[in-house]
């Protein structure tokens, strides 16, 4: 795609505003997006046997240049229901399948009927429905169904799919399924892939990595027992209740591209409203967990930081509403994103000072604007969405009042909070020590979904924070701010890619960033300089020769300056372009040198070893292993004492 | 003598004889200092002359930890946050109660330090029963004539603990707490249940414990030279005298749990290199000392308190120890 001006963008940016559209009951006027897949879904819930059944209409339409002989389905539900799924058998390379698992915790999503119409009369398609696993070529996954069309479908055609289906909620598994009367339903529903000019972009459901589906229009109604609080994607629209004990809620959201829900008897209701003067307002609702009623506030602050800050740097949150779910305890449907609804997820203890329930809210929300806006495909670029997210998220909880270390003992459930340990943006929001240990474990640009599993959402989250936050301390965050913005605005209900990413870095930045993405996206080579050598000794004329030997241990380059302070207190500082191996500087003083600095600002960090960074003359490491080996004593001491009650 | 009485007497005796506490003390801090030096080696290097060591100096450079435990291994592996302050007893404690493994080097050392209270446990209880000065001599003859009982003891007690860590904790833990909330949805209703686990759990291993301190006290007090014996015995003390033992045993938790809580408050934090390093490391000290004072406080109630009810009030059956001559001496003596 041609790039934009910035003043072309600015001006583009003001024409498709989404504050200037009109939003009322999850009607967009105008619309806000192509809406070429667009649902109309009746679902019945019914909680003792945790059955849903279901049957929706999918109106959808051929936005491509090319056309099309089949349909290709999501049916994610069916990676849960047996071991053999390529989620499955990814999942088990990180971690130990439960022991506990009984027949009624799988999940399953069966397809009773599915017809087609086109230009023609309906066709039913059911017994030519077929599995296919275009990833790997797992013939036992059944997460990707095909439906061959009675005849191709041209640019511009709109076919109307009648899908009937029943399913089995599943013991939470991935942020879906059923614990006590908690009912979370996620990706629950047959869905299409995205249709490119290329051919189907329809991924099977892989471990780490979940959406990328068309913007429409969801027009939902479930029914569920009478008196469940449900919370939807979008608006409610209508409460009808049924002569058997249930009651059905209509949803209705226009310009998303996925519908979740929940229900459960417990949930308690609270609402707020979110005001910027800048701003569109929000309405916000949170279904909230009676053992948590004395958090709302702090999930409405989440919240509304969220809202504001993410509005002022990206663009405003169009849509009016935003349901926060709390999940029940063990749900595992806690800090997940769905269009117009988010679940947060806090703990009956959570003191002050500690991360969440906030954090999670902030990010959560975060993701309506990269993820539920910008609609990235989060199977192959993950990082657009989650990484840009986590950066905005960093720079969101930098914003705010001090959070500090804690860690949780007996068995999770009491908290303790360090009050020494103060979260700071550059290492712990970012994640600093989690890309440390898996920096070299994927490029970033391999497809996410063939990702080794265990450290993919590290190269997913933590390497993309990271190197958007170098970003911002190298070029500035005006320049960061407008590249993320311009995107946002650019980007908006639609899929771009990472080259799109890239082209606005280097128009707005106005120079070529290729050689930064090569080594943060396209490389998996760590950053890594320090300071080798610092000698400073009198040369005899009462002067000092100072040595500064700066070495570059990783294979990523980066520029960087070196600065070397005097005991006078002056300070040199080079500049060096970080590519060869080594650099020496030489300086001929009449103080000596006192320290020697790479990366004295800690611009680079992506740095995976800050210690090497500086050298001084006065060096403090003794003192310092002194203090944190005395600490480290007295807690060996207890933990020997621990011991002694065996005697 | 009411299980009030006899804890009131454990703390005088415990007091009467300072040079006990300042042994284990002394002990405790040896067997750690070793273990603290090679880690004080480990990041003494990995600082070097890096400025990184300014800040953690200073107050605390949570990145250089992390760096530093990302590369480590061993007894660098657990350098981490919660080794700071009331954080560092949080931590022993809830590992302790949820069966958590440690490094073999760590195992080590409170394989050592359990040896050691294996060996001076004869000596401290003899001179807790004699309330009176027995004197290096006395208290060393003690404990190597009790040293090899309580090591026939111990095999007992290995069987016994083992079973409760090995079986008993992970079966109540690992798998029936699972089970009991697998279908929990209320977080309250799961820590309920698992408090009542540890409680359980706690409950069992405080009887054994109980029992093993009575065998303890009985087999010094009464010169008992049967481990087995002892055990018995300690068991018939606690079944014809529950309602003082458990009582007497839940004040000295108590005792303990009052240290524990004095401690969350007086709980020095990050600090300095300075003078502060040495404040905060001379209160954690302290700490330490109360804990020691706590673990003699047991054995020194439960001594008055099985002289109190069973044997003669200040009696100790054991004859007076006397140290065998060199084999010179009694060569000249002949």
């Amino acid at each position: 795609m041609r790039l934009l001006g910035f003043s072309a963008v600015l001006l583009l940016s003001f024409a498709v505003s989404p504050s200037l559209h009109a939003q009322v009951g999850g009607e967009m006027t105008p619309p806000l997006s192509l809406r070429n897949a667009s649902y109309s879904i009746d679902v019945r819930l019914d909680p003792a046997t945790r059955t849903i059944t279901a049957s929706e209409v999918i109106t959808w339409r051929n936005i491509t240049s090319r056309s099309v002989d089949d349909l290709r389905f999501h049916l994610y539900w069916n990676a849960w229901r047996d071991d053999r799924s390529s989620w499955q058998r990814e999942r088990a390379l990180v971690r130990t399948p439960p022991r506990d698992m009984q027949p009624g915790d799988r999940a399953s999503l069966d397809i009773s009927s599915l017809r087609v119409t086109g230009s023609g009369g309906p066709v039913d398609l059911t017994t030519r429905l077929r599995f296919i696993a275009p990833d790997d070529n797992n013939a036992d996954d059944r997460t990707v169904l095909q439906a061959p069309l009675p005849q191709a479908a041209g640019p511009g055609t709109t076919l109307t799919i009648e899908v009937a289906w029943t399913a089995h909620v599943p013991r939470p598994v991935a942020r879906t399924g059923a614990v006590g009367d908690f009912f979370f339903i996620a990706q629950w529903f047959p869905k299409l892939g995205v249709l490119e000019d290329g051919g189907w972009n329809c991924h099977q459901f892989h471990a780490s990595t979940e959406f990328f589906s068309d913007y429409g229009v969801y027009d939902v109604r479930m029914t569920v027992p009478k008196g469940w609080p449900v919370g939807a994607t979008g608006v409610a629209r209508e409460r009808r209740a049924n002569t058997d004990g249930t009651e059905t809620l209509r949803y209705y959201q226009e310009d998303v591209h996925d519908f979740a829900w929940t229900t459960s008897p417990d949930a308690l209701e609270r609402t707020a409203r979110f005001e910027y003067p800048s701003l569109p307002s929000v309405e916000l609702r949170l279904l909230l967990r009676p053992e948590h009623a004395s958090q709302a506030e702090r999930h409405f602050e989440g919240a509304r930081t969220a809202l504001r800050l993410y509005g002022e740097w990206f663009g405003a949150y169009p849509y009016g509403h935003l349901t926060i779910v709390d999940p029940a305890y063990q749900s595992g449907a806690g800090g997940m994103e769905y269009p117009t609804l988010i679940t947060a997820g806090t703990r009956w203890l959570t003191p002050a000072g500690t991360a969440d329930p906030e954090d999670v809210v902030i990010h959560e929300t975060g993701h309506q604007f990269f993820y539920g806006i910008v609609g990235s495909n989060e199977f192959e670029n993950a990082w657009m969405d989650e990484g840009i997210n986590t950066f905005a998220e960093a720079r969101v909880m930098d914003a705010r009042q001090a959070t500090y270390y804690s860690q949780r003992y007996f068995g999770g459930f009491i908290p303790f909070v360090f009050r020494d340990i103060r979260l700071d943006r550059e290492h712990m929001w970012n994640r600093l020590a989690g890309y440390r240990r898996a920096a070299t474990t994927d490029r970033q640009s391999t497809p996410s979904y063939r990702y080794y599993p265990a450290t993919g959402g590290l190269i997913t989250y933590n390497k993309t924070a990271l190197w958007l936050n170098t970003m911002e301390r190298w070029l500035g965050w005006p320049t960061v701010q407008r590249t993320l913005s311009t995107f946002f605005v650019r980007w908006q209900f639609k899929h771009p890619t990472p080259e799109d990413f890239f082209h606005i870095a280097n128009d707005v930045a106005g120079r070529d960033l290729s050689w930064y993405f090569d080594q943060v996206y396209r490389g998996s080579s760590t950053f890594d300089y320090g300071i080798q050598e610092l000698r400073s000794a009198a040369d005899g004329g009462g002067r000092f020769r100072t040595e500064v030997v700066v070495r570059r241990y990783g294979d990523a380059t980066f520029p960087i300056d070196v600065r070397t302070t005097f005991d006078d207190g002056e300070q040199v500082t080079e500049h060096w372009d970080g590519r060869e191996r080594w650099q020496l500087y030489v300086y001929e003083r009449t103080a000596k040198a006192r320290t020697a600095e790479a990366d004295p600002a800690r611009v680079l960090l992506l740095d995976v070893n800050e210690t090497n960074n500086s050298r001084t003359l006065r060096p403090q490491g003794e003192a310092a292993a002194t203090k944190w080996s005395l600490k480290w004593m007295v807690w060996l001491q207890d933990c020997l004492l621990s011991w002694s009650v065996f005697v | 003598m009411t299980p009030v009485q006899a804890w009131r007497d454990g703390l005088r005796r415990v007091a009467a004889a300072p040079s006990i506490i300042v042994g284990v003390w002394v002990m405790t801090s040896l067997i750690s200092l070793p273990l603290a030096l090679s880690l004080r080696g480990d990041l003494a290097r990995h600082l070097g002359s890096s400025l990184a060591a300014d800040a953690a100096a200073s107050g605390v450079n949570y990145e250089w930890m992390q760096e530093f435990t990302d590369q480590a291994s061993g007894i660098g592996l657990t350098f981490r946050p919660t080794i700071l302050g009331f954080g560092a007893v949080l931590d022993n404690l809830s590992a302790f109660v949820d069966n958590t493994a440690r490094p073999v080097l760590i195992v080590g050392a409170a394989a050592a330090y359990m040896a050691f209270w294996l060996f001076a446990a004869g000596g401290i209880i003899d001179r807790y029963a004699r309330d009176r000065v027995t004197g290096v001599h006395g208290f060393f003859s003690a404990s190597g004539v009790f040293f090899f009982r309580f090591l026939r003891l111990a095999i007992v007690m290995f069987v016994v603990y083992g079973l409760l860590f090995g079986y008993v904790h992970p079966w109540l833990f690992d798998r029936l707490y699972p089970r009991l909330v697998r279908s929990v949805d209320v977080e309250r209703v799961a820590f309920s249940i698992r408090a009542g686990l540890y409680l359980a759990f706690g409950l069992v291993l405080g009887g054994c414990n109980l029992i093993f301190d009575y065998a303890k006290v009985r087999a010094v007090v009464e010169d008992r030279r049967s481990a087995l014996g002892a055990l018995v015995s300690g068991v018939r003390f606690v079944r014809r005298n529950p309602g003082a033992t458990i009582t007497l045993y839940a004040l000295d938790v108590a005792l303990f749990a009052a240290t524990l809580a004095a401690y969350a408050v007086a709980a020095p934090g990050a600090g300095g290199a300075g003078w502060s390093m040495w404040i905060g490391f001379g209160i954690a000290q302290l700490y330490i000392l109360a804990r020691l004072c706590v673990k003699l406080i047991f054995w020194a109630s439960e001594t008055a308190l099985f002289q109190g009810r069973l044997a003669h009030a200040g009696y100790v059956a054991a004859p007076q120890l006397a140290w065998p001559d060199s084999p010179t001496a009694e060569a000249l003596q002949r």
